[in-house]
């Protein structure tokens, strides 16, 4: 695609809708879309750096589940991290945090990874593309969460360490409270695609 | 709860797609996914993964209290098993048109996703028994394929729309996706538990 050739990388989840159901429902915080987003994006980028010399010394047989049983271990060891970190963060993320391993993130980045094509990018463009996409992964997921909670609750939810999270309050109201539920989510994520769109439009990107 | 009031509220009030987010909203390149196969192949799986994960986790991770490793472990047998199970239906259709191949190809795309692997967790981790986590989960299957189902048709009837351009495509799906979540959530389990018993 031209975008490859310029070096621009697009935002995964606005344009490609990578990994958009999980994060609806995860990032009902600024907190949690941080801490959801980190985990996607180190999850994507460890798969990354680590399937394609795993590849050169695994049976072609053993290679998919390897690479399945690598992204569930990387899931399970952020879990762990963010538990020390923060219990109350872990709990929030509940059920999402071992999926990190089936992210729409990191099944691209097995994808991408795992390719033997030699028409597309190579290794160091493929990690490039990886790094990228995690980051503006990761800088959506933080922007998702701090949208709907700031308009949900009125409130912001620092990502501090302990078995409490602390909460700001920003406004006295709360004007779209639907926005902390996923069906909120879904909307807030469908203007933000069309801003996105009309942004990359303005900038004279055509054809994403 | 009752069988049916499980049934109903996997398929309803906690809609793997819409309510949970598990697996993806439909795009246009994906063939097939609202067809009959696709149906029985998410049921299907889901029961597969499900049984195997419940039996994972109940009788061998959470004595030993080991039970957050149940990920790690579905990754390393049921995603295996689910696929052998999909080949061998691939290997032992006759036509390429039948529905077994239809089911065994669509099955194993379905394996590796966050929709399988999500409602497999959330059915071991839910405290249900086994076969209300296999009833369960085959709902959630069914529940996640109607949303499919509806999107679909909403995005057909919207192809033919006047849309502006900005929200052709990826953004009405999702605002389609959050009108529909409004309208799931209604149908809340303690609803649902009132009409059906306890």
């Amino acid at each position: 695609m031209s975008y490859e050739k310029e070096g621009f990388v697009p935002n995964p989840i606005l344009t490609g809708l990578v990994g958009i159901c999980p994060l609806v429902v995860a990032a009902k915080s600024l907190a949690e879309g941080a801490a959801y987003g980190l985990g996607a994006a180190f999850c994507a980028f460890l798969l990354g750096l680590l399937i394609p010399p795993a590849r050169a010394f695994l049976p072609v047989r053993l290679q998919a589940p390897a690479s399945l049983a690598l992204s569930a271990a990387l899931a399970l060891i952020y879990s762990f991290c963010l538990e020390m970190y923060s219990s109350a963060l872990a709990a929030g993320l509940w059920i999402y945090l071992p999926l990190l391993a089936a992210s729409g993130l990191s099944l691209v980045a097995l994808r991408l990874s795992s390719s033997t094509s030699r028409s597309g990018p190579d290794g160091q463009s493929r990690l490039a593309v990886i790094a990228l996409q995690s980051a503006w992964f990761l800088v959506t997921s933080a922007c998702v969460g701090a949208a709907r909670e700031l308009l949900g609750l009125g409130t912001l939810t620092i990502p501090t360490p302990g078995p409490s999270l602390s909460r700001i309050a920003v406004a006295d109201f709360a004007p779209l409270r639907i926005l902390v539920t996923p069906a909120g989510g879904f909307i807030l994520l469908g203007f933000l695609a069309a801003l996105y769109r009309v942004t990359l439009r303005a900038s004279g990107r055509k054809g994403l | 709860m009752s069988y049916l009031g499980i049934v109903l509220t996997s398929i309803f009030a906690s809609n793997a797609l819409l309510i949970y987010g598990f697996g993806s909203i439909p795009e246009r390149e994906r063939k097939g996914s609202t067809s009959l196969a696709s149906a029985l192949a998410l049921a299907c799986v889901n029961v597969i993964a499900s049984a195997i994960l419940w039996l994972i986790h109940s009788l061998v991770l959470a004595p030993l209290r080991l039970a957050s490793l149940d990920i790690l472990f579905f990754a390393l047998i049921a995603v295996p098993i689910i696929k052998f199970i999909a080949r061998v239906a691939q290997q032992s259709s006759i036509k390429q048109d039948s529905i077994l191949f239809k089911l065994g190809e669509r099955s194993d795309d379905l394996a590796v996703g966050s929709l399988v692997y999500g409602i497999a967790l959330l059915s071991a981790r839910s405290g249900y028994g086994l076969l209300e986590a296999v009833a369960a989960s085959a709902a959630a299957g069914l529940g996640y394929w109607l949303s499919q189902f509806l999107l679909e048709a909403v995005r057909e009837r919207l192809e033919l729309s006047d849309l502006p351009t900005s929200f052709r495509g990826a953004p009405a799906m999702l605002l389609s996706a959050g009108l529909m979540a409004l309208a799931f959530m209604g149908l809340d389990a303690a609803l649902i538990k009132n009409l059906v018993g306890a």
